[in-house]
């Protein structure tokens, strides 16, 4: 970067970043806003005995505390089954649940106050994991199952009554069993997969403000369209009367996706009708939702030459108490364990279950690391098994490009030998880290729900400054900048005459939301079509004015040339509008219907990856230090590189803190490292010193200029890769995460 | 996420701090407050006085002294200790710890007297300055008291000290042979460490005496009796074999909880492997008097 000349080319939301201008949720203050803190169960599974909030009313300074009784009328809500009250009313199903919010004056009297209330809890039997939320005499954790078909996502869940299975989701192609029965070979793994915090740096936080008939809302929210979409239903208020406003984000991940702490915030606000702000800690957020744990089983059968014949794999996905997006999940686990191979006999199961801990809740690439994990890790074991390197077995059962995974998805739309291709490349070309040859391979194909829904609006005023109006977020990955860009080129201006509005439902027209890898692509097409909209009354003015031929007027910068001359946008406007003001508003909207139906099949593309890890052990003591590592994903066309690769390196980094380091633990239900300080993260020093990200783009995805969405899929092939090189070099054969040194050592120990 | 309230002092002398306690004997020193505020924040410590020792004078010190004794004020940073020159003179060793203890933000403001103080088993210094046979100057209402630091922590978070004793200077013999240290952790804090200090003798072939100690296995660290026996007189190239034969029995007289950082076999072992190294660094290392 050279100088001020550049700096219109840096993203505008960064320059705010580091100048500390960026206002976040909890840079708001809102006229006569109130703070709550929130009191939270210490049971694993209780019934609410009493709860005396008298003493903390008492106190100097607080206004009022909220209990499940004050808003228990409004009844339960959910995105996918409608499980969850807005606070805890007569039973509390894990440890961190909210069962009262101190409103005071300040955020320090309101957690002075919160230590006095008083609440009474009678244990209840508990169901703490998978195997104990399915036994035989298992304490239901929710009694009924109430389905929201196409809320959120296209269909709903499928639970199964007085069970703890709050959904199932089966897909069968061919016969199994009799391919089995024909087999050469058959190999079946079990892999477990830990619950993972989101760990983003900026909790939950939000401001409420209730007034009467309607609600406005300041969140960290990723989809702001679902939080309105629920608080409007679960508080009888009309969509229109509520606003939610998304300030800068401080990392989503999933974790902020759907709906978390909004309902109880806005009831906050309404039991006082003031503001209330609600600005929880990390630990706190860490009792708010995880990454859903996993218990899977898989199988495979080969022929004689080594062609997978047939796959079965069985995915118990641990969805905590209440379900949020958990039956998503698990069906994304059960297509995603899939991967990018041709299988012709296929039968998956996916079973997503309560238990009495944290919510579990969708978190990048959903059900895709747990899948993977396992997937790509038995690859390996089936190579072994029967005498085949691991890239060769790969490479003779991966489905090409144009073909179909399986019948109801869209074809593959990439090649993944280029990219296994390219990540040895990458280890081959580039000076080497060292002469070892402990390396692991892994690849993966997700099929993102992408949902092609979206609307965006494009304005081009009488001076040619622009302004985009879009519901994403900007949570870090660029996306407004993005859209910007997308606005700037398609009307062919500069970046810099581009302003992209914050997110504001008031002013933004509908998208389904930021997740799902789907900004760029769905949003993206909206924009561009709204800025074509845009063009096109501008082009319809000059047509009309000038008395001009259509088809020779081009945009151009500034203005739109005629062939002999350039007009300006002022002199269009002027002209046009006998004043000199105006603004065209142009308008785009995706939906399935959209590019005569192109978008409609799923997934409108494939988020791919491939991963290949080089790693060291110290046999003494376990640890396992990755010196190098290569990613390459197919993003159709890369739009900001800088963003691109941040993306994808940040995403992989994700990856190696599950493979390494993190875990929610939880002892007989109770959190037992739900802090900042007692989990780990991955940190700068533990990132590969080579790290290669490689984005392949052949222009021929869906999106804007043939863009994939990507910034999710790196994630998926590192906990296998590593693992995977543990098996080759070392044998042995580490089947649940994290990786941790004691694990190494002791299968290294029962090796020997 | 916010403490209790509680009341601030800033006392400029030692005397005004132990007198700050007054007679309810209620209150805490505050010093960078790494660890205190946090617990504050996680309300797992109330107080309702916070005595900040930062404004007195000359308790961030570092000297050789003329009894060649090192003295490490007890408000010198991880940081201060990792940069100062008679540190990395003559205990290296230490000087690097504090320059991988925790985080930069810790090293900065969190000092050498708030690790010991806390008694945290899971910690670096104390297994190193237990090594070095450091004294603790304690000063308080009735005066001062030097206290070993191998008799200094009780057990998990609790150490001989009174509340209204102020820790003002470490003090340990200048070392006369090499010093090693290693930890070895997977999260934020250790799960295993040893330190070694051979004394030599003046023509620095024999060791003439060893202090083993192992941290973060018990409450606190831990002599290595039996290899600290077994060294005695020995030469540096005998080091190794003998302290194989006795390794095992003195790890099993080890006290080794059973916690997040791993089972208690997983780290007598890695307490060997560390120890083993450090050995092998001591032995490379050569000593001249
Ligand atoms: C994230 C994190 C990671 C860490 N990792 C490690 C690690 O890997 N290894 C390790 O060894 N340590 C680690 N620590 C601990 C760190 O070394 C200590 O927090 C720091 O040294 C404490 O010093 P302080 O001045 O901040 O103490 P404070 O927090 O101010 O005080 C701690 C306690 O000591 C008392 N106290 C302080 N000074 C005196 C004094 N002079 N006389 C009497 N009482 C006193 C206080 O009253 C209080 O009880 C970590 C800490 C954090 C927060």
């Amino acid at each position: 970067m050279s100088g001020i000349d550049n700096m219109g080319s840096v993203r505008p939301d960064l320059i705010e970043k580091v100048t500390g201008r960026a206002e976040y949720v909890t840079d708001l203050t809102v006229p006569g806003m109130l703070h709550g803190f929130v009191v939270r169960s210490p049971a694993v599974h209780a019934r609410i005995v009493s709860i005396d909030s008298s003493v903390a009313r008492s106190m100097d300074g607080v206004v009022d505390v909220l209990i499940g009784e004050d808003v228990a009328s409004f009844g339960n809500w959910g995105v996918v089954l409608k499980d969850r009250p807005i606070i805890a009313t007569d039973r509390v199903r894990y440890v961190g649940e909210p069962v009262a919010v101190v409103i005071a004056g300040t955020i320090e009297i309101a957690e002075n106050a919160a230590e006095l209330v008083d609440v009474e809890y009678e244990d209840l039997p508990r169901a703490t994991t998978i195997q104990e939320a399915l036994a035989e005499e298992a304490p239901l954790i929710h009694e009924h199952h109430e389905n929201l078909e196409d809320f959120y996502f296209r269909g709903g869940a499928r639970p199964t009554e007085n069970s703890n299975i709050f959904h199932t989701y089966r897909s069968c192609v061919g016969d199994v069993d009799a391919a089995e029965a024909a087999a050469a070979f058959i190999h079946e793994d079990h892999f477990t997969f830990p619950a993972i915090s989101h760990f983003a740096m900026e909790p939950h936080a939000v401001i409420a403000d209730f007034r009467g008939d309607s609600l406005t809302v300041w969140a960290g929210a990723q989809t702001p369209s679902a939080v309105q979409k629920v608080l409007s239903r679960l508080f009888g208020l009309r969509l229109a009367r509520v606003r939610v406003i998304v300030p800068f984000v401080g990392g989503g991940f999933g974790g902020k996706a759907s709906v978390k702490i909004e309902p109880l915030v806005a009831a906050a606000s309404w039991k006082v009708q003031r503001p209330v702000r609600v600005a929880q800690s990390i630990a706190e957020s860490m009792l708010t939702c995880r990454r859903l744990g996993a218990d899977i089983t898989i199988r495979t059968a080969v022929d004689a030459e080594g062609r997978i014949i047939a796959n079965s794999a069985k995915l118990l996905l641990d969805g905590g108490a209440y379900s949020d997006t958990g039956s998503a999940v698990a069906t994304k686990s059960a297509n995603r364990i899939m991967g990018p191979y041709v299988v012709p006999n296929v039968r998956l199961e996916a079973c997503a279950v309560y238990t009495n801990t944290v919510p579990g809740a969708a978190f990048r690439s959903i059900g895709g690391p747990q899948a993977v994990w396992a997937k790509e890790s038995h690859m390996d074991n089936v190579a072994a098994a029967i005498g085949m390197d691991p890239a060769e077995f790969r490479l003779l059962n991966l489905a090409s490009r144009g073909e179909r995974i399986r019948p109801d998805l869209r074809a593959l739309d990439m090649d993944m030998s280029e990219l296994m291709g390219r990540v040895t490349q990458s280890f081959a070309s580039e000076v080497k880290a060292s002469d070892r040859q402990e390396r692991g391979l892994a690849v993966a194909a997700t099929d993102p729900a992408n949902t092609p829904i979206s609307n965006a609006i494009v304005r081009l005023k009488i001076d040619g400054s622009i302004l985009v109006s879009v519901s994403s977020i900007e949570v870090g990955q660029g996306a407004h900048a993005t859209m910007g860009r997308i606005a700037a080129q398609t009307l062919k201006q500069p970046i810099s005459a581009v302003t992209v509005l914050r997110t504001d439902t008031s002013v933004a027209p509908y998208d389904w939301g930021t997740g799902a890898s789907r900004s760029t692509v769905v949003v993206g097409l909206s924009v561009e079509s709204a800025a074509l909209d845009a063009a096109d009354q501008i082009l319809e003015m000059v047509a009309d004015v000038w008395e001009l031929p259509r088809e020779n007027l081009l945009f151009v910068e500034g203005g739109v040339s005629t062939g002999s001359e350039v007009l300006t946008f002022h002199q269009i406007f002027h002209r046009s509008l006998g004043v000199d003001s105006g603004e065209v508003i142009g308008r785009g909207a995706i939906t399935p219907r959209s590019k005569k139906g192109a978008l409609a099949e799923s997934p409108l593309f494939w988020e791919t990856s491939a991963g290949l890890a080089e790693i060291v052990v110290d046999e003494d003591t376990g640890e396992i230090h990755v010196p190098r590592y290569a990613s390459a994903a197919d993003v159709g066309r890369v739009i900001n590189r800088v963003a691109a690769e941040g993306q994808d390196e940040g995403a992989a980094i994700m990856g190696l803190g599950h493979a390494l380091y993190e875990v929610l633990e939880f002892e007989d239900g109770q959190p037992i490292n739900a802090t900042p300080i007692d989990y780990s993260i991955p940190r700068i020093s533990d990132v590969p010193p080579v790290f290669d990200t490689i984005l392949v783009e052949n222009g021929d995805g869906p999106g804007p200029g043939g863009a994939k969405g990507m910034g999710e899929g790196a994630i998926l092939p590192v906990a296998p890769a590593i693992a995977n090189a543990l098996f080759s070099t070392y044998g042995i054969r580490i089947t649940d995460l994290p990786m941790t040194p004691e694990k190494v050592w002791r299968a290294l120990q029962k090796r020997n | 996420m916010l403490p209790s309230p509680f009341e601030f002092e800033r006392p400029s002398t030692i005397t005004d701090a132990v007198r700050a306690f007054g007679d309810s004997g209620d209150g805490m020193f505050y010093s960078g407050g790494t660890e205190l505020l946090l617990a504050m924040k996680l309300r797992v410590i109330h107080t309702d006085r916070l005595i900040d020792i930062k404004s007195i004078l000359g308790l961030d010190r570092i000297a050789l002294t003329d009894a060649n004794d090192i003295e490490i004020g007890a408000r010198c940073t991880h940081n201060k200790i990792a940069r100062d020159p008679v540190i990395r003179q003559y205990v290296p060793a230490l000087s690097s710890l504090c320059a991988n203890v925790a985080n930069i933000r810790v090293r900065s403001v969190g000092t050498i007297g708030g690790n010991l103080c806390f008694g945290e088993p899971h910690a670096d210094p104390p297994t190193m300055l237990a090594a070095l046979d450091a004294r603790l100057v304690l000063q308080g209402a009735s005066g001062t008291r030097l206290v070993h630091v191998d008799d200094f922590i009780k057990s998990e978070l609790e150490t001989v000290r009174e509340p209204d004793e102020l820790l003002t200077v470490i003090v340990f013999p200048r070392p006369t042979g090499p010093v090693t240290y290693r930890r070895f952790k997977h999260g934020e804090r250790p799960s295993v460490n040893v330190a070694m200090v051979w004394s030599m003798d003046a023509a620095a072939s024999t060791i003439t005496s060893a202090r083993v100690r192992v941290g973060a296995l018990g409450s606190r660290p831990q002599p290595l009796k039996g290899v600290e026996d077994a060294l005695r007189g020995l030469s540096v190239a005998e080091v190794r074999p003998a302290i194989e034969a006795v390794l095992p029995t003195a790890l099993d007289e080890l006290e080794v909880n059973e916690d997040r950082h791993g089972a208690a076999d997983y780290k007598r072992h890695l307490a060997r492997v560390l120890l083993l190294r450090n050995a092998d660094e001591a032995i490379a290392a050569g000593w001249s008097a």
